[in-house]
């Protein structure tokens, strides 16, 4: 659906006088709007899960809790905003009386193209070209928009609080400035999570999927989703029954960005339409040109 | 068996009745009872007294002089601004039935709506001042104010909306202008600036700041063209904020071009407005547009949807997802009442003349029109994203509370304006024998 209606939109271009859809105005203001994604070369910094090796024991779920100073003692059943990192123990078995458990950790997949920053009404959102997708907690409104655009679904909310913020996982940008691991990644018992350069990780995932004994489904989850993420994902069962949504290879940002960058297109068409319809009329209707304004005006 | 479509709409029809309808009821039936004790028969014999009032006895009387609803609005605004401290002190988990998976509901498809309503003025504006057909003009100033009004409401609104309301400033100061949401408020902030000058004249007709009129005289046609380039802008720009959510808008429903439809659609709505007030405002203000006016003003609606049908369904057919239309459930039947009840109907309405001449009809078209872009907001926004398990969202109390409370205020301040400042100057009472105007300050004591 979304590949056809992108072409669509590209198809409804020549209707850019009309109201500038789907042109791409080059429009000098929006040097205040966020970069896209400048990645580095070898695709900054990741992390590459692998589901198969993962035996639930949720120690990164607890080591996040501990790094970001969010409570340890509750048992969420969802990402939310004390546990920016969940392990969530999906039933992967098609048969209803034999579940077959397959924990995945889940967290924000730091896209490449993320739809949250190109959405955040403040720019409280930022992708480091490293690979983090990070936040200022310090502008962020609570507007929760970057809760619908995120394609994942991940960005939680505070809800409990007076004032609440937006909440989530951004791969631990200041320990991966400090050349550490991401707490996650230290904690893991099996070496479930590996982090890295990205194009290393991606070779990684491409041996094991391509091992003619290997298990896994062959297709690296986060590879191309959504223009890529900076988390990677394996697993031996389709990635849907893991929760993990089919999308297409191009992010949601793309086509608002498309829209918004035509916004001054579209003003100086319909302000120039109007201020010319205005000289037409007023010749066709042969109109004093003073305006006359509401009789009683200053009728005292 | 009875489908599962219809015990839904069932539920949901329960679920209105018990969470709208009987708060709204109770509240109304407290209020009319107030209204009754606050109007006591010696404010009417405190005229007789010897002119020295009281203020209590004045405010009596200005009171009196109001019309009927007034206390009831007042009380339901009241209880509205209760509801909104509640909301600002208590956080909005405990205050609203949002979730992760419903960030946002019925405020967002109140603002939605109440936009393209507000619709009208910048509709109205760019008729009379930049097509110079201005025999439309004395419908402006009851417009202009009910367009004011709107945006006012929606600007609470989205304050309310806000995990941080008290950084409500930071669009400004922080923009992103990739940010549909940015562009929204902008716009939204602009425009109302652009109303409260073309306001303005009303507010200050009865004063003696000449320079200010003057001046205010000469700004009509240049406020009508930003203004109405403004509502371009953010009209669909509202509807781009849905552009980036592809993943959860259902097909029928989703477009990149949904901005385009946004935008048509908050013309048919601001029409619609326009010609419901006439009727309206000549049932209970005694004072409107001629009907043969109102009728030519309906006479755009027609073209207005026309287009707005043929993008919409165009689209569909482009894509090949015409099939989906009669296939998808509940979501069928929900566009098909928008498009045959919002669509159809008006544009067969307000293309008899029959319909245009008559005051009665022309509400009625008018009303489909409305309800058919409500409803069409509200999909988009709320009736239409795909379910994630576990999660459900029907607007809480409180969120119930300060909406009706929002609507109040708008009724609230739109009487007090009607009452005190000439708003209706022009409006003549029309295919009648004039009657006393309560309306008239001069008839007021
Ligand atoms: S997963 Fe969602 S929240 Fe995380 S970077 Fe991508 S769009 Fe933003
Ligand atoms: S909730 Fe905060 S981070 Fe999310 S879009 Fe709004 S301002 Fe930006
Ligand atoms: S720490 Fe490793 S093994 Fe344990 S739940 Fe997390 S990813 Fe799985």
């Amino acid at each position: 659906m979304n590949l056809t209606r992108r072409d669509f939109l590209k198809a409804f271009g020549l209707s850019a006088a009309a109201l500038g859809l789907g042109a791409k105005f080059p429009a000098a203001p929006l040097a205040l709007a966020p970069k896209r994604a400048p990645i580095v070369p070898h695709g900054g910094n990741a992390m590459l899960m692998d589901t198969t090796k993962c035996v639930g024991c949720k120690s990164c779920q607890l080591a996040c809790k501990k790094k970001n100073g969010l409570p340890i003692d509750d048992q969420p059943v969802s990402l939310c905003a004390t546990a920016l990192c969940y392990v969530d123990m999906k039933n992967v078995s098609p048969d209803p009386s034999k579940p077959v458990i397959q924990p995945i950790k889940r967290q924000c997949m730091n896209c490449n193209d993320p739809a949250c920053v190109s959405a955040c009404t403040v720019g409280a959102l930022q992708k480091l070209s490293t690979g983090p997708v990070v936040y200022d907690s310090n502008r962020c409104i609570g507007c929760r928009y970057c809760m619908y655009a995120c394609p994942f679904g991940i960005p939680t909310f505070e809800w409990d609080k007076q004032f609440s913020l937006m909440k989530k996982c951004n791969q631990c940008a200041d320990l991966q400035a400090a050349g550490q691991l991401p707490a996650c990644a230290k904690a893991c018992p099996t070496g479930a999570i590996q982090y890295g350069r990205r194009d290393d990780l991606l070779t990684i995932a491409r041996q094991r999927i391509n091992d003619p004994q290997g298990k896994y489904v062959k297709h690296i989850y986060g590879e191309t989703e959504v223009g890529g993420t900076s988390m990677l994902y394996l697993a031996a069962v389709p990635f849907q029954a893991l929760g993990l949504p089919a999308l297409p290879d191009v992010s949601p940002a793309e086509a608002s960005q498309m829209i918004m960058h035509s916004t001054p297109l579209v003003a100086a068409t319909v302000a120039t339409v109007l201020t010319g319809l205005y000289f037409v009329t007023r010749r066709l209707t042969a109109q004093p040109t003073t305006v006359p304004v509401h009789p009683h005006i200053g009728g005292h | 068996m009875i489908p599962q479509p219809l015990i839904d709409a069932v539920i949901v029809l329960a679920l209105f009745i018990l969470r709208i309808g009987l708060p709204l009821g109770l509240l109304m039936s407290i209020g009319y009872w107030l209204q009754r004790k606050l109007r006591p028969e010696d404010f009417e014999s405190a005229t007789t007294f010897d002119g020295k009032l009281t203020w209590r006895k004045r405010l009596g009387r200005e009171i009196n002089a109001l019309p009927a609803w007034f206390p009831i609005v007042a009380m339901l605004m009241a209880i509205g601004a209760g509801a909104g401290v509640y909301r600002l002190a208590a956080g909005l988990g405990a205050s609203t039935n949002l979730s992760q998976a419903y960030p946002w509901g019925l405020w967002i498809g109140f603002d939605l709506f109440m936009v393209a309503f507000s619709g009208g003025a910048f509709t109205l504006a760019a008729i009379v001042y930049v097509l110079n057909m201005r025999q439309f003009h004395a419908a402006i100033r009851p417009t202009v104010l009910t367009g004011l009004l709107g945006y006012a409401s929606v600007l609470i609104i989205l304050m309310m909306d806000l995990g941080r309301w008290d950084r409500f400033y930071h669009f400004i100061i922080y923009p992103n202008l990739n940010s549909a949401l940015f562009e929204v408020s902008w716009c939204i902030l602009l425009y109302t600036t652009v109303l409260v000058i073309e306001f303005m004249p009303v507010a200050l007709e009865r004063t003696r700041w000449e320079r200010a009129k003057n001046l205010l005289r000469k700004l009509p046609v240049p406020l009508a063209i930003v203004g109405a380039t403004l509502s371009s802008l953010h009209q669909s720009s509202l509807g781009t904020l849905f552009v980036i959510m592809s993943e959860r808008v259902h097909p029928l429903w989703y477009t990149p071009i949904i901005p385009l439809l946004f935008f048509i659609s908050s013309i048919a709505a601001g029409l619609a407005m326009v010609v419901a007030g006439g009727t309206l405002s000549y049932w209970v203000f005694k004072r409107s547009l001629s009907q043969e006016l109102v009728g030519g003003l309906g006479k755009f609606i027609p073209w207005v949807l026309g287009v707005y049908a043929v993008i919409k369904l165009g689209e569909l057919v482009y894509i090949g997802e015409t099939g989906m239309i009669f296939s998808s459930g509940v979501y069928s039947a929900l566009f098909l009442t928008e498009m045959i009840v919002g669509v159809l109907i008006p544009i067969v309405l307000f293309a008899l003349r029959g319909c245009r001449a008559s005051r009665a009809w022309s509400l009625v078209g008018a009303v489909t029109v409305l309800f058919g872009i409500l409803l069409n907001r509200f999909d988009v926004a709320w009736f239409t994203l795909k379910p994630v398990p576990g999660y459900t969202y029907f607007p809480s109390l409180i969120e119930i509370l300060i909406q009706i409370g929002v609507f109040a205020a708008i009724v609230f301040v739109y009487t007090l304006v009607g009452h005190y400042l000439p708003l209706f100057e022009g409006l003549a009472p029309v295919e009648q024998t004039p009657e006393p105007n309560v309306f008239r300050p001069e008839h007021a004591y």
